[in-house]
């Protein structure tokens, strides 16, 4: 059965992991040629009040996107994501992806699903909350 | 007033910059490996051709890979933050808020990405510790055919 079928209003989107390191902020900086002393030096985070080196925006927004990616699997596709960063997440803290089916959209044949997700620390503190739009393709 | 922006600052609105990429197999290959995306349709050919898009895709959000210019260190604030938020406004300290990403076509290898970016908004708030400067940036991705593949708008906070 495809995701599709069994989507409805208020269907959990199940849960997803992920565990930022130093070295994976590192490699998203280098990819993403970004230089902000944030997320490389721990020393320059914390005289800005952060408190280390701090998860990349993108790269929370990246997490989502795999997030969303996984449940559609490969009969869609993310369209739209919009997130908001709340707290900051470092290296080491396990952030955990869920999300909840909203609204259903019936467009040029396709049909669009819109879900709230959200994602929290180990502290159960939310990191990012936002929406994702997933467009499932004609069969 | 406290939360007025500069003129100078607000001219900087609108002013468009533009660059061009070409996407490589390597490139897609290392940003699915930055954000630990495991997923073969990124790294397989085999793999990869038996899916819709019968090649090699980029990640939804690969596009962040060419979405700050990559200027010399020296034209870098001395936080090394991204030019794209280097704004004359009284405040020092950034942190990335927030996006909206619009995703609309798969980059695959071989084709070309025309980035067209922008300042679209500065305003402020009073946050709880002082006042926060906004600054919504916007950054279009063409590929080879003029075609909007994708397109960011991204929040940058900057307090005192």
């Amino acid at each position: 059965m495809h995701v599709e079928d069994s989507v409805a209003m208020g269907t959990k989107l199940g849960k997803f992991v992920k565990k930022p390191d130093l070295k994976q902020i590192f490699m998203f900086s280098a990819i993403t040629w970004n230089r902000h002393a944030i997320h490389y030096s721990r020393e320059r985070a914390i005289s800005e009040g952060l408190p280390d080196v701090v998860v990349q925006r993108a790269l929370i927004g990246n997490f989502l996107a795999q997030f969303l990616d996984q449940w559609i699997k490969d009969v869609g596709d993310v369209q739209r994501l919009e997130w908001k960063v709340v707290r900051s997440a470092i290296p080491g803290d396990t952030l955990t992806c869920t999300g909840v089916v909203k609204k259903e959209i019936i467009e040029n044949n396709n049909k669009l699903i819109e879900c709230d997700i959200e994602m929290v620390n180990q502290r159960a503190e939310t990191i990012a909350k936002g929406v994702g739009t997933v467009r499932f393709y004609t069969r | 007033m406290e939360n007025e922006i500069s003129r100078e600052a607000l001219k900087l609105i609108g002013v468009e910059k533009q660059r061009k990429y070409v996407v490589t197999k390597k490139d897609i290959r290392r940003f699915a490996q930055a954000i630990g995306d495991p997923n073969p349709l990124y790294y397989d050919e085999v793999y990869a051709k038996t899916t819709r898009f019968e090649s090699i895709v980029a990640p939804p959000l690969f596009c962040h890979s060419v979405a700050f210019e990559d200027v010399s260190p020296e034209q870098l604030p001395p936080d090394g933050s991204p030019v794209e938020a280097d704004v004359p406004i009284p405040a020092k300290r950034m942190v990335g808020g927030g996006s909206v990403f619009e995703n609309y076509i798969r980059f695959k290898p071989g084709d070309t990405i025309v980035v067209k970016a922008k300042i679209k908004d500065l305003y402020t708030k009073q946050g709880k510790s002082g006042l926060l400067y906004f600054i919504v940036h916007e950054t279009c991705f063409y590929n080879q055919n003029n075609e909007l593949a994708a397109k960011e708008t991204a929040t940058f906070i900057k307090r005192i």
